[in-house]
């Protein structure tokens, strides 16, 4: 027979940690982006001849800028405030250590975990995917949803369509 | 805020005519914002992906993601992955979990997160 799961064992509810954790701060409660109208897209093609556009949250590696780990602590210095992109011919140094990933449970060893290029090369040469886009893309993560909305979002899609993208995975940390 | 910055940008490229699919951990940011399609991986925040040094989990994530591309029937479409991080789950009690913080450290907390506002503020001031 199969055993029931534990009381806790369920998604974590980020939204009421983070809102109970700021307000015992002392700071006001957030407002999530929140929508009723979801827009859809269907497939015009099969994968297997389809170009894939890969977009991440993490940052390239600055070592003048501190501890970006494995492990490190969150530091805010290494983030970035534009959208960036670069090859996905070669393996870019992404760390993430400018975000609130779980530094309890995860050390952030191994970028497969966060910035799947590996498997979607794997899954080119098997004939799954038809291609990857020359580029991969970097998205800032920002607390100002109007900034993600009317510059960030706006450049991502930009770059999508210059690399004839038929379709994004996007990873965030 | 990463789930909600990739969540709008999911939803921009997929309305510029793009499909998209986002695989990511944190299924109520996620939902609440309103994608798509997403692959749900229950897994700590930095795994969206698969687990660390296992490559058929990080292969499996990746194929259930394209296959919630080919076949999502309609947007808010949410396929939860079959992949445990460990057996007793109690990692998901610990995230910002305000139960298991003393008040010292809360108030490092708090002089942490003034010290991180400060920060972005004179990087964004220089743009």
């Amino acid at each position: 027979m199969t055993a029931a799961a534990a009381e806790h064992d369920t998604p974590i509810p980020y939204m009421q940690r983070t809102r109970d954790y700021y307000l015992k701060l002392g700071f006001g409660a957030y407002r999530w982006a929140h929508y009723a109208d979801v827009p859809f897209t269907p497939l015009t093609r099969p994968l297997a001849q389809s170009r894939l556009a890969l977009i991440t949250t993490a940052a390239p590696y600055q070592p003048s800028l501190g501890d970006q780990g494995p492990g490190a602590k969150y530091n805010a210095a290494a983030k970035f405030y534009t959208v960036y992109s670069d090859s996905t011919a070669s393996t870019p140094d992404l760390r993430i250590s400018h975000v609130g990933y779980d530094r309890k449970h995860t050390k952030a060893e191994d970028p497969n975990t966060w910035f799947p290029l590996a498997a979607l090369h794997e899954a080119v040469n098997a004939g799954r995917l038809g291609a990857l886009a020359p580029r991969f893309y970097g998205s800032p993560t920002n607390r100002s949803q109007r900034v993600t909305l009317e510059r960030d979002a706006p450049a991502l899609l930009q770059l999508c369509r210059e690399d004839g993208a038929d379709v994004a995975l996007i990873v965030p940390t | 805020m990463c789930h909600q910055t990739v969540g709008l940008v999911a939803r921009h490229i997929e309305a510029g005519g793009i499909p998209t699919v986002i695989m990511g951990a944190a299924k109520d940011i996620v939902e609440h914002c309103g994608v798509p399609r997403f692959l749900f991986s229950d897994v700590p925040l930095g795994n969206s992906a698969g687990k660390p040094f296992d490559v058929e989990s990080q292969r499996a994530t990746l194929e259930l993601a394209l296959r919630v591309l080919e076949t999502a029937p309609g947007p808010r479409t949410t396929v939860q992955s079959p992949l445990r991080w460990n057996d007793d789950a109690l990692w998901k009690t610990d995230y910002n979990n305000l139960d298991n913080m003393t008040p010292e450290d809360l108030a490092e907390r708090r002089k942490e997160f003034e010290a991180v506002k400060a920060t972005i503020a004179t990087k964004t001031d220089r743009k």
